[in-house]
C-alpha cells in the first residue's frame, strides 16, 4: 500500500494488470540514483507476471496449459515453466497431504491454485540485489515480499475478515509471503480433492518463506479446514490460521499473530 | 456488470472526493464454479486500498476474493458517474 506512515521508506509504486486483476508492486528505500536499474528491474518483474498469464492462463485457449489441458501438447513440448509449475504442484500436494491436488479438478490438471503465487515470487525475485530496504508483490490478495518498509523492520500485513471483507480480522508480521484463500465471498467456489466436491469452509491464511507453496496451502487449508492443521504444523516455516464462519480462530502451533482485531 | 463468472454491481461511498466505501452491491454468478482457485484469482486493488487506509501501518493486505476485471469496471463506472 502506498500510503505513507511512520517508519516507512515507500519509493516506488506500479499496478500491472494481468490475470484478471491488479497486482501491485512496491519498493521501499532505494534512492533516485537508481531510477533507471529500478525501473529495468520493474518492467522485468512485470515481464514475468505477463508471462505466466500467457502460459498458465485457462481463460486463453491458445495458452500452452489450456493446450496441455486439451491434449493439443505433450509434456515434452510445453515451455520449461509448465514443468515448474507442474513440480510444484507435486510438492505441494505432498506438503497438504493431498489436499492440494491440481489432478483432480475437472477438465484436467489445474495448477491455477498455485500458478498466481508462483508467478508473483518469480516477479520478487527479479527485484532482489536492488539497493532497497524491502519489497513487495501483492497479487491480488497473496502477497509476496523481502525486507521491511525500512532497515530493521518487517512488513506488517492485514488479514481481511470472512464476514466482512473491508475490515481486518488481525495483522501479521511476515517471513516473506502471506496466502489467503477461501470461500466468504463467492460461495462454494473450492473443491475437496477426496470427494470432488465444493466444500464451504472459512478464510485460510498462510505464512513462510514461499509464496507458490504458501498459495497452494491456503487452497488446502479453505478446503480442509481446522483438520488441515495436522499438515501445516508437520511442515518446517509455514503457519497458517483458519478462520471459521462462527468467528473462531485456529491457528497452527507456530503462528505468530501481531493484532487480533475480532476482539 | 458482467463479468467472467456473471453479474456483479458495486456500490461506492463518497465524502468530498474521498472514497470511503467500496462494497459489492450484487452477484449473480449463475452458481457457476470453475476450480479449486477462482477466489484466488482476484483482489481489486481499489478495494485493498480502502481497506488498507482504515488500518494504519500495514503494508498490503491479503484475502481471497472477487476475480476482477469486473469489480474493476464496474468501480471506474460507478466514479464516473459520480464524478469523480
Amino acid at each position: 500500500m502506498s500510503s505513507p506512515e511512520t517508519g516507512s521508506r515507500h519509493s516506488f509504486h506500479r499496478d500491472v494488470e494481468v490475470m484478471g486483476t491488479v497486482i501491485t508492486i512496491d519498493l521501499y528505500g532505494g534512492g533516485a540514483r537508481d531510477e533507471v536499474i529500478t525501473a529495468r528491474r520493474v518492467d522485468a518483474a512485470e515481464l514475468q507476471l505477463q508471462l505466466a498469464d500467457e502460459i498458465f492462463s485457462t481463460w486463453k485457449t491458445q495458452s500452452p496449459l489450456s493446450r496441455l489441458r486439451r491434449g493439443d501438447l505433450s509434456l515434452v513440448e510445453v515451455p520449461d515453466e509448465v514443468l515448474d509449475v507442474l513440480e510444484a504442484c507435486r510438492c505441494a500436494r505432498r506438503a497438504s497431504q493431498g489436499w492440494f491436488d491440481p489432478w483432480s479438478m475437472p477438465g484436467g490438471v489445474d495448477p491455477t491454485g498455485l500458478v498466481k503465487g508462483w508467478a508473483a515470487q518469480r516477479a520478487l525475485n527479479e527485484l532482489r540485489g536492488l539497493d532497497l530496504t524491502g519489497a513487495v508483490v501483492n497479487a491480488a490478495g497473496d502477497i509476496a515480499s523481502f525486507g521491511g518498509p525500512d532497515v530493521g523492520q518487517a512488513f506488517r500485513f492485514g488479514v481481511v475478515r470472512p464476514d466482512d471483507p473491508m475490515k481486518l480480522a488481525c495483522v501479521v508480521e511476515s517471513p516473506g509471503a502471506v496466502a489467503t484463500s477461501g470461500t466468504y465471498l463467492r460461495g462454494n467456489h473450492l473443491i475437496n480433492p477426496f470427494t470432488g466436491e465444493a466444500t464451504s469452509t472459512v478464510s485460510a491464511t498462510v505464512t513462510g518463506p514461499e509464496l507458490g507453496l504458501a498459495d497452494a496451502l491456503a487452497t488446502a487449508l479453505a478446503i480442509a479446514g481446522r483438520a488441515g492443521m495436522e499438515f501445516i504444523d508437520a511442515l518446517e516455516h509455514y503457519e497458517g490460521l483458519v478462520i471459521e464462519t462462527t468467528g473462531t480462530y485456529v491457528e497452527s502451533q507456530g503462528f505468530q499473530m501481531l493484532e487480533n482485531l475480532l476482539i | 456488470m458482467n463479468y467472467y463468472f456473471g453479474v456483479l454491481s458495486v456500490n461506492v461511498t463518497v465524502a468530498g472526493s474521498k472514497i470511503v466505501k467500496v462494497t459489492i452491491g450484487s452477484i449473480n454468478d449463475g452458481g457457476n464454479y470453475r476450480s479449486q482457485s477462482i477466489d484466488q484469482m482476484s483482489i481489486p486493488q481499489l478495494e485493498q486500498q480502502a481497506i488498507a487506509a482504515q488500518s494504519a501501518n500495514i503494508q498490503g493486505v491479503s484475502g481471497a476474493s472477487y476475480t476482477s476485471a469486473g469489480f474493476h469496471q464496474s468501480l471506474q463506472s460507478a466514479l464516473t458517474k459520480l464524478g469523480l
